[in-house]
């Protein structure tokens, strides 16, 4: 509520001394008084003479005494001024919400930028919401296509239920017409009259994607409150952030999933040359990845290790089927072919911009932390992590599963190969991790 | 009684800023303004505001200038200044800082920030 004193108006240096050159060229004296009471001339000893109120619409808000008719022209335009200072003041406020407003979408634009999850994409938007929007329950209700339901997320509110009463059917009712609604007095609703109702007031619009309406954004209050087209303006601009940022991050996700089934598929269909090697990818990549979690490096790291193993071989693609596919002891020729495949995998990705990070992770994959391995025998932490991962991965399946050449070994003795040929052959860290995870149950071993 | 200057030369975000402060008013605080650079050092010197909203772009003294004068040339510290810019005005941050400005809001600001700032600022 927006308030004029007159204390405060005439506190103004410009009302003050337009006010004392007024009373000189008039040539009166007057005392003028507060609504309180108080004078606020503090020339109390002069002659009262007649009383005029001065007013604020039909609000009086102090009066003038003094000699008529000139203390009434004083108390008119007082009342002028008040007026005029009111009408500012209640721009000023507009405007200052205007303010408001505006800063919460510059900063919920720059916060919904980040790669975010729907749920803390939905926390966000309902923590802005409650800057702008009065109410007590801030919801968003995700619509669950398979099982029908919402999931309900909800600030001042409770979270883990289900909504269930009012709050369902009007929910379920903005879902399915796409249109928000605002009710400010559920009781005088013909669809609520004579229940019994834990809200009073509330509005509600829907998350309206290319496709389909995902779900709602609400606010609701246990006490009555008017809630204005204005209000509803806002929820439905905070909707249209709400819902196509989440549709961002889902074809986002999509896409990345579409990307690494992709590679995936690519690297299956390379292993099927060789019957001996069935499942191999699979179980580098579960390995490399265990490992990964086990040393706590970063997700997007983990990604790459994941992406490295799933690729580390496909260079193998340049290599031929009378070589790969032999069951004999290789030549000396043969062997340099077989070690050519890290050169022609990383001559295959880099033509893949999103994957040339991970091409350390390929083509170091044959190297030994002694420096003896290839291709460029790079020694200890020279040699990429990734690739010291992939090593021990892929060496430990090599080990225990049947190849064209040799039949696999135990897993106990996989392991003592493991232990015996760390520092020389491995890094001892990788090795080390890779130990702890067996122990631990976060590498899982296949039988 | 501590003191505030709005330095403005577009009335309209003096009206905003003394709206945006009013608050303080009732608590005592005494809102001064100025509408031109000159103005506004004139006031600084002789009312020793705590805490001075400055813009960046104002006739016959900028922001900077301004900035410069009160805190480089006089040396006066106990004054907070906070510099106004419009969104998308080349404004130089650390410029801003080097001339001695302590913090900067672009327009259209934030209402709420900037009571909860002027609080802080005055410690009230």
């Amino acid at each position: 509520m927006i308030q004029i004193s007159l204390k405060h108006l005439l506190n103004k240096k410009e009302v003050s001394g337009l006010l004392d050159e007024l009373l000189a060229a008039m040539k009166i004296n007057i005392n003028i008084y507060g609504i309180d009471g108080i004078s606020l001339t503090g020339n109390e000893d002069i002659e009262p003479g007649e009383k005029y109120s001065v007013e604020l619409g039909k609000e009086v808000i102090g009066w003038i005494w003094g000699p008529a008719p000139q203390a009434k022209t004083v108390a008119q335009f007082l009342s002028y001024l008040a007026n005029k200072e009111l009408e500012k003041k209640v721009l000023a406020e507009e405007t200052l919400e205007k303010y408001k407003e505006i800063n919460v979408f510059y900063e919920i634009g720059e916060k919904l930028a980040g790669n975010l999850n729907k749920y803390e994409i939905a926390i966000l938007t309902l923590n802005e919401a409650r800057r702008l929007i009065p109410g007590e329950d801030y919801f968003i209700l995700f619509y669950n296509e398979d099982d029908k339901r919402f999931e309900n997320i909800s600030l001042g509110g409770s979270n883990t239920e289900e909504p269930f009463g009012p709050k369902k059917e009007i929910a379920e009712n903005v879902l399915h017409n796409g249109k928000a609604e605002l009710i400010n007095d559920l009781g005088a609703d013909h669809r609520f009259s004579g229940k019994s109702l834990n809200i009073v007031s509330m509005i509600c619009a829907p998350l309206k994607t290319k496709n389909q309406n995902i779900g709602v954004i609400g606010i609701s209050s246990t006490a009555k409150l008017n809630y204005t087209a204005q209000d509803l303006k806002i929820l439905n601009a905070l909707s249209f952030y709400v819902a196509t940022t989440i549709q961002t991050a889902k074809l986002y996700d999509d896409l990345k999933e579409t990307f690494v089934t992709t590679i995936y598929t690519l690297a299956e269909t390379i292993e099927k040359r060789d019957p001996y090697t069935g499942g191999h990818t699979r179980r580098v990549m579960a390995y490399s990845v265990a490992i990964a979690q086990v040393l706590q490096l970063p997700q997007d790291a983990i990604e790459r290790v994941r992406m490295a193993a799933i690729l580390h071989d496909i260079g193998k693609i340049g290599v031929s089927d009378s070589i790969l596919l032999k069951s004999g002891e290789l030549t000396e020729e043969e062997f340099q072919e077989i070690k050519m495949h890290p050169i022609y995998g990383e001559e295959i990705l880099k033509h893949i911009k999103q994957l040339h990070d991970i091409i350390p992770g390929v083509k170091f994959h044959h190297e030994r932390y002694d420096g003896l391995g290839y291709p460029e025998n790079l020694a200890g932490k020279e040699i990429d992590l990734t690739a010291r991962i992939v090593a021990v991965a892929d060496s430990f399946d090599a080990m225990t599963t049947n190849r064209s050449y040799k039949d696999a070994l135990p897993l106990e003795l996989a392991l003592d190969e493991l232990r015996i040929n760390a520092g020389t052959q491995f890094d001892p860290l990788i090795v080390n991790a890779f130990l702890h995870g067996c122990e631990t149950g976060i590498v899982k071993l296949w039988r | 009684m501590p003191k505030i200057l709005i330095a403005d030369d577009e009335i309209l975000f003096q009206i905003l800023l003394e709206r945006a402060l009013e608050e303080l008013e009732d608590e005592g605080v005494e809102l001064l303004f100025a509408d031109d650079g000159e103005k506004a050092l004139k006031i600084i010197y002789e009312q020793k505001p705590e805490l001075v909203f400055l813009d960046l772009v104002m006739p016959r003294l900028n922001g900077l200038e301004i900035c410069n004068a009160v805190k480089k040339v006089h040396c006066i510290r106990d004054v907070f200044i906070i510099m106004l810019t419009s969104r998308g005005e080349e404004y130089d941050r650390r410029k801003g800082m080097e001339f001695g400005a302590d913090l900067y809001y672009t327009k259209p600001f934030n209402p709420d920030e900037i009571l909860q700032n002027a609080r802080e600022i005055l410690g009230l």
